[in-house]
């Protein structure tokens, strides 16, 4: 799930994928807009064909947060 | 120009009945239990049907003439209970969804609300709202009903109705009360009447075709999503989509193919990166790629917008009208739009507006403008004198009828030395330099004092290390060519966004 993540933040902001970690927040470290943030999540339900909830998705800051909710609602 | 709302859908019903007004998403299980997404469709025809039967829900339920709030995320049946209900005699309360719970039941006791109308995603607050509220009569489920005590099914109730409602509601008399999204203070409810709202919507002929494809993206107890996407989308006969959520307009833009949105200026920015990103490619492409070679034209409102978006935009062949409104004016004061524009302008005055100066403030007075604030006589008194309503904002009409707004009367710092300075004229100033992504410029300790947010994407692109040199490096800039009074003495920088109320506007304090 974190590589198919970093696959997706390298179209949306300049960064290399080798400098995303786990750790790094969308807006403060990578440069996402909020409105960005939401793009991308809605890319990310077509590709894995899940539902994203937008209250449940406006508290994530972490790219490691993103994985484990992603994970969840994946499963 | 129709006076009320009730006239308004009922000759659109007549001159557009069977085109669709609303198209939206659905979802359901196609072949083999497969997920699906399906769009549905109302017509004209049934947008009327269903809103008289609404308003014989409400008067079998002796709720006419009463107050009645809606809460949920843009859908039809939140368009229908609003008609249904305005057209029923009774007061539409729309509510800010995206508000807590909390505030919500606080809302529904200061309108004197008996009957609240509920989304599905809103059950807390419904649930919350039945025990706090103790003037609630009746709560209405727009979908399957979750068990609250007062509660019933909306569409169950307005199944058991029969067609039309007669009821003729007059041009003056109460039609909503909605909540002002305020940057600073409590929120005051603004009282309008039917033909504040009809009028506004269609007394000036904007040149919009019948058939003209709306995506409607922003939050709809909005005044100004209200007035243009739905109330002046129906007047012309548009066909108006319904974005279910911020996370999903690039891909609705795909679905739905449409002609123009309506956005605040926050998102044009954000679009605006999009297009640039891209601008190797022929802007044609760029267009297609982005919006869709249909898409012409952007509504933008709300807050300031930077002129130079509307070159830019040009350029890909999207027209962007800058319009000026306020909830108490219904909203919209003046618009750019066709043949009618000017640089640096917000527009034109609508024909039911006149507008005068009153040092430096500009006053607008006709036949939108609200009744005052409802139960805040001591407010309504401060905002409203002999008709004309004192707008806060700074400006200037120029001899073509065309207003130019300089700055917000309660943010001007004025110095020590007496001179008033415009926060706003500094912000766009310095938020023209693509690294300053949101900027507040404010008085503090007898100083002007500039707090930024850089953009660290343009940052990294731009190899730029030291960010608080280069930000002091634009200050200075700015610096040298202002009077002295208007200089900025100290810069903050942060590594988060402002903070935005739900419309999306930086909160001042």
């Amino acid at each position: 799930m974190f590589d198919k993540l970093t696959d997706l933040i390298t179209n949306y902001v300049e960064v290399k994928k080798e400098d995303i970690r786990p750790e790094s927040r969308f807006m403060e470290d990578l440069g996402f807009s909020s409105f960005d943030f939401m793009s991308m999540l809605g890319e990310i339900e077509d590709e894995l064909d899940v539902e994203v909830n937008p209250e449940e998705a406006a508290n994530i800051r972490t790219v490691q947060e993103a994985v484990e909710y992603l994970e969840k609602i994946s499963e | 120009m129709h006076s009320t709302i009730r006239e308004l859908l009922a000759a659109a019903a007549q001159d557009f009945g069977a085109q669709d007004a609303f198209r939206y998403k659905v979802k359901g299980s196609g072949d083999g239990g497969k997920k699906e997404v399906r769009i549905e469709a109302k017509t004209y025809t049934q947008l009327k049907e269903d809103s008289e039967c609404f308003s014989a829900v409400l008067a079998a339920l002796g709720q006419k003439g009463k107050h009645v709030a809606i809460v949920g995320p843009t859908s039809y049946s939140w368009v229908v209970a609003y008609f249904g209900t305005a057209d029923s005699g009774s007061v539409v309360v729309p509510l800010d969804a995206n508000l807590p719970d909390a505030d919500l039941c606080e809302l529904i006791d200061r309108a004197d609300v008996t009957t609240l109308v509920y989304d599905e995603a809103k059950a807390g607050v419904a649930q919350m709202a039945a025990q706090r509220c103790t003037k609630l009569e009746h709560i209405l489920c727009m979908s399957e009903p979750h068990g609250i005590a007062k509660e019933q099914s909306m569409w169950e109730l307005i199944g058991g109705q029969g067609a039309g409602f007669d009821y003729v509601p007059q041009p003056d008399q109460l039609a909503t009360i909605m909540f002002t999204s305020g940057t600073t203070g409590k929120s005051k409810g603004v009282m309008l009447t039917h033909r504040n709202l009809a009028e506004n919507a269609t007394c000036l002929d904007m040149g919009l075709e019948s058939g003209i494809v709306i995506l409607s993206v922003l939050p709809i107890h909005h005044a100004y999503c209200l007035s243009m996407d739905i109330l002046k989308g129906i007047s012309i006969g548009a066909v108006i989509c319904i974005n279910d959520s911020l996370l999903r307009v690039a891909k609705n833009i795909k679905l739905f193919e449409p002609n123009m949105i309506l956005m605040v200026p926050l998102m044009i920015e954000t679009l605006a990166k999009k297009l640039e990103e891209a601008a190797w490619i022929p802007a044609p492409l760029v267009r297609a790629k982005v919006f869709g070679k249909q898409f012409h034209t952007v509504c933008s409102g709300g807050a300031y917008l930077n002129p130079a978006y509307l070159e830019m935009f040009q350029k890909y062949g999207i027209t962007i009208w800058q319009g000026y409104g306020m909830t108490e004016c219904s909203p919209v004061i003046s618009t750019n739009y066709g043949d009618f524009m000017k640089d640096g302008s917000v527009g034109k005055l609508m024909p039911n507006c006149e507008a005068k100066v009153v040092d430096e403030e500009i006053w607008v007075k006709g036949s939108s403008v609200m009744q005052g604030y409802y139960n805040m006589p001591q407010e309504t008194a401060e905002t409203l004198a002999d008709g004309w309503l004192k707008t806060g904002d700074l400006g200037y009409v120029d001899e073509d009828g065309y207003l130019f707004l300089t700055g917000r009367k309660k943010n001007l710092i004025i110095t020590p030395n007496g001179e008033n300075v415009s926060p706003e004229e500094i912000e766009n100033k310095l938020g023209e330099n693509r690294l300053v992504q949101e900027v507040l410029v404010r008085e503090s300790e007898g100083v002007i004092e500039a707090e930024i947010f850089p953009d660290c994407e343009y940052a990294g692109k731009k190899k730029i290390k030291d960010i608080q040199g280069e930000l002091q490096k634009i200050i200075d800039a700015y610096n040298q060519g202002a009077p002295l009074y208007k200089r900025v003495f100290r810069l903050k920088v942060r590594d988060t966004e402002f903070e935005k109320n739900t419309t999306k506007k930086i909160k001042r304090f």
